[in-house]
């Protein structure tokens, strides 16, 4: 049902004609994000250009009841961004500057729209940076990543978005502007700033986010190894931690992931080894000099069959490319795949790739895996045909993974969110109190149900559904972004 | 009218918790080994006390995925000595955790130490929690991994939440490597030249884990390293350089010093504990404040502190100022951009514990009411707020 005249012209009201989008060519671009599989056309995009305009808005959307879906680059891979019907999208990609960056507390102040990329292109100069990196790092979105408490290949050791904002200005849901979160971690009561990030777009819109900034370290060391199993791989990892050693990163590809990304990129990696695994260490010279000798050793003592050291930053990049492009790159070796994003207490990784692979032959659907190996963060690729008439199976597989992952005491998510994607799963997760609490907190927020209704709470209508086949984002097929 | 003396609670059991909750009638203070018992606003018109000291002890330690579970009443004093057998370690050195202060007494008072400059305060280190709500509710939040984004992240909420909007029952936690080596240098100096070298510090790739100036005659500034057996010296050798004349590498105990200073020495409540320190003036108040970091020094400067350690690198400062000085204190806080709360004081002493309410008050009373609508747990905590 298009929405009343007198309620768009409320909107234009605000923004002015130009930044009110109604013709469905234009809105239809916003119809869904990086899952493609579900599409919603909005009835309204909305394109504020400050925070004042967006809590605008967003007044408009409480006096009518309007429901409202607050939207960045559209890469989320959980469809936290998917469209409403009956609703409006707002989207925050023209509140893109950095606003300060103040070297001395080592700080950056940012409006949502500006990209993860970005943060550390203008910190680099004071040699600062901003260390979560989803691998979708050059288009994602600071606002998004707040929604999404996104990671990144490097969170083991320093941690999730959560980690690193210091405050939030933020839209209620009933249009008023408030600050979460202050100038130290210092806090004035509980933590909502904590609350807010990671609530995948259902609390409230972000307009500033102030974030803290990391120095560079003086020294990075990357290896590639190869080993004859997953398992010697999972091996070395534990050794790694054993040594009280904190990598920076640790990544495992399988032989399928490998065939794949090598395809693609050529970056080096062994077509013939069952695994792989990069090691990433930083920190000062002396201490990163001596762990990585350490790593090397515990790489030895489990079979490795051929350690490669990244000799210069352009080596590193090369081996860095290999591993972030796996998801776009098994493309290439199948028509259609389903990324998951299950996390599993890391000393159980072998046992669930074990129990994956038997799953997968049960199916007989493929699946290649690449994982956080550090952090037990899964992202199994399956692998299927539409065309053959496997999407159903395929997508019971891919739900059953991220169960799975639940019953070994992990998580559904690690990273991606639940947004539509998952939600039909949360009871798998959490039980009906727990649920029933979430909606509490809900509430408190936005007790008219207007702020990205749908998400992350499992409802009827939408886990009755199930949804259309995986197809490429527009940027994904331009190779603006990729899957991780 | 007057109320009866409060009775006292002392479940042993999340069950037990839920039951005390749901069969007390009347208002609930929260209460864990009280080491925190007069921080922030004054409870008042309570009819019973639930303690959570009875429910201790680690439910789940895995070495492997250093993670660990414990009953939220286990002290976190415990708990180390348990795990750093493993050579493992809640990466969270508050004051008053060698007062026996409880991992859910921890939580709920957003507590941290210097090391928070590194490893965070305990929000960046809690991964999981179970919460009694006011109604009985039992809710699970997060898990048992590190990396976890289903569902809202309740112990954010509980963070800094003083007993007024559950009972945390259950804590699940990230653990780090306990360092192969530590050092600490040592520089005197007051106030603005700590800043000066902390300026310095953290612009330098040395990695400090901590990085605290101590007030005294005329004060110094410590800065804390860790890393591996071999190699730690050199780096120590590098921040001697860094920071100049007269540094030099002093033992490890100064940060005992450093947390009986925080804590403010033996407080009214009576539970000085073990590290000594000195005592708070009998008009005295402790004051937990926090500023962006260049802001702090000249903020901590002009308040008539008798006794300060502030972490020019977070930010975050703790000041005993005297009593008849509390709002006036909150006041400059609050010009600077800052947040400050009334830790300690004397038991006599009537002071705001808190400074002007942030922007987002009308939210925390919206989730006040939907968690606890009757207003039963720990009234008082964030008054003149709500």
């Amino acid at each position: 049902m298009p929405l009343d005249r007198r309620i768009v012209d409320e909107f234009v009201g605000v923004l002015g004609a130009a930044d009110v989008l109604s013709d469905p060519i234009r809105t239809r671009t916003y119809e869904c994000d990086g899952l493609t599989g579900y599409r919603v056309v909005p009835e309204l995009v909305l394109l504020p250009r400050t925070a004042e305009a967006v809590a605008g808005c967003v007044k408009v959307c409480a006096r009518h009841g309007v429901p409202f879906v607050a939207r960045g680059a559209g890469t989320g891979l959980s469809g936290g961004a998917l469209p409403v019907a009956d609703g409006v999208v707002i989207g925050l990609n023209r509140l893109n500057r950095v606003l300060e960056v103040d070297v001395e507390n080592r700080r950056a102040v940012l409006e949502p729209g500006v990209t993860n990329l970005e943060i550390t292109a203008a910190a680099s100069p004071f040699g600062l940076y901003y260390a979560p990196d989803p691998s979708s790092q050059q288009v994602c979105t600071i606002g998004g990543n707040v929604a999404e408490n996104s990671g990144g290949a490097h969170c083991l050791k320093y941690g999730f978005t959560t980690n690193h904002v210091l405050s939030l200005e933020v839209v209620l849901p009933d249009g008023s502007l408030v600050t979460l979160g202050g100038d130290s971690a210092e806090q004035q009561g509980p933590d909502l700033r904590g609350v807010f990030l990671g609530s995948e777009g259902t609390l409230g819109i972000t307009t500033k986010i102030t974030v803290r900034l990391l120095r560079t370290p003086e020294t990075m060391r990357t290896l590639l190894a190869d080993f004859p199993s997953v398992a010697a791989g999972g091996q070395v990892v534990s050794d790694i931690v054993s040594a009280g050693i904190v990598p920076a990163a640790v990544e495992m590809m399988d032989a399928l992931a490998i065939e794949a990304a090598e395809g693609a990129t050529g970056a080096g990696y062994s077509l013939d080894t069952p695994a792989a695994l990069v090691v990433e260490l930083d920190g000062t010279a002396e201490e990163c000099d001596d762990q990585f000798e350490q790593v090397k050793a515990i790489c030895d003592k489990h079979g490795c069959t051929r350690l490669h050291i990244a000799g210069s930053p352009e080596e590193r990049a090369n081996i860095w490319r290999g591993r972030k492009a796996a998801f776009a790159a098994v493309g290439r070796i199948s028509p259609d795949y389903i990324v998951q994003d299950g996390v599993v207490p890391r000393t159980r990784l072998s046992e669930v790739l074990d129990k994956i692979a038997e799953m997968a032959d049960e199916s007989g659907i493929r699946v290649a895996n690449v994982f956080h190996a550090g952090d037990g963060n899964l992202h199994p690729l399956v692998l299927y045909s539409e065309a053959n008439g496997e999407a159903e199976q395929a997508e019971t597989l891919s739900s059953r993974i991220a169960e799975l992952c639940v019953e070994m005491g992990g998580s559904l998510s690690g990273e991606h969110g639940i947004g539509t994607d998952k939600a039909c799963s949360m009871p798998r997760m959490f039980g009906e109190e727990d649920l029933e609490a979430f909606h509490r907190v809900r509430a408190a927020f936005d007790p008219d149900d207007i702020c990205n209704p749908g998400k992350l709470f499992p409802t009827p209508r939408l886990c009755g559904e199930r949804p259309g086949k995986y197809r490429p984002h527009p940027l994904e097929e331009h190779g603006a972004i990729e899957r991780l | 009218m007057t109320r009866a003396a409060p009775t006292t609670l002392r479940p042993t059991t999340p069950r037990e918790v839920r039951d005390a909750v749901l069969d007390t009638p009347g208002r609930l203070a929260v209460a864990g080994a009280g080491t925190a018992a007069d921080w922030a606003g004054r409870l008042h018109d309570i009819d019973a006390r639930l303690e959570t000291t009875g429910l201790t002890g680690v439910i789940a330690h895995n070495p492997g995925d250093m993670t660990v579970s414990v009953h939220a009443g286990t002290p976190l004093r415990d708990l180390a000595t348990e795990i750093g057998t493993h050579q493992q370690r809640v990466a969270l050195d508050a004051a008053r955790v060698g007062r026996g202060a409880t991992v859910g007494g921890l939580v709920a008072t957003a507590d941290a130490g210097p090391s928070a400059l590194v490893y965070g305060s305990v929000r960046d280190l809690v991964i999981g929690t179970t919460t009694v709500l006011a109604d009985g509710t039992m809710v699970r939040s997060g898990g048992h991994v590190i990396k976890n984004v289903a569902g809202y992240d309740m112990a954010k909420l509980l963070h800094g939440s003083y007993g007024t909007l559950g009972v945390l029952v259950e804590v699940v936690l990230r653990l780090h490597p306990v360092p192969k080596a530590t050092a600490t240098v040592a520089v005197e100096g007051p106030l603005q030249a700590a800043a000066e070298h902390t300026a310095r510090l953290v612009q330098s790739p040395l990695e400090p884990i901590a990085c605290e100036w101590v007030s005294g005659d005329p004060g110094r500034l410590l800065v804390r390293l860790e890393g591996g057996e071999s190699t730690l010296h050199l780096r120590v050798a590098r921040l001697v350089e860094l920071l100049g004349d007269g540094a030099h590498e002093v033992d490890e105990s100064v940060w005992d010093e450093h947390a009986a200073l925080t804590a403010g020495g033996p407080g009214p409540g009576g539970d000085g504990g073990d590290t000594g320190g000195p005592a708070v003036a009998p008009d005295g108040a402790v004051l937990r404040i926090g500023a962006a970091p260049t802001r702090l020094a000249p903020l901590v400067a002009e308040l008539p502190a008798t006794a300060v350690t502030a972490g020019l690198g977070t930010g975050v400062a703790t000041v005993t100022v005297p009593g008849a000085a509390v709002a006036e204190t909150h006041d400059a806080v609050a010009a600077a951009h800052g947040t400050s709360a009334l830790r300690s004081r004397s038991a006599d002493l009537d002071a705001p514990a808190w400074g002007p309410a942030p922007s987002g008050l009308p939210l925390l009373k919206a989730i006040k009411n939907r968690l606890d609508p009757d207003g039963r747990l720990s009234p008082g905590r964030f008054d003149p707020w709500m």
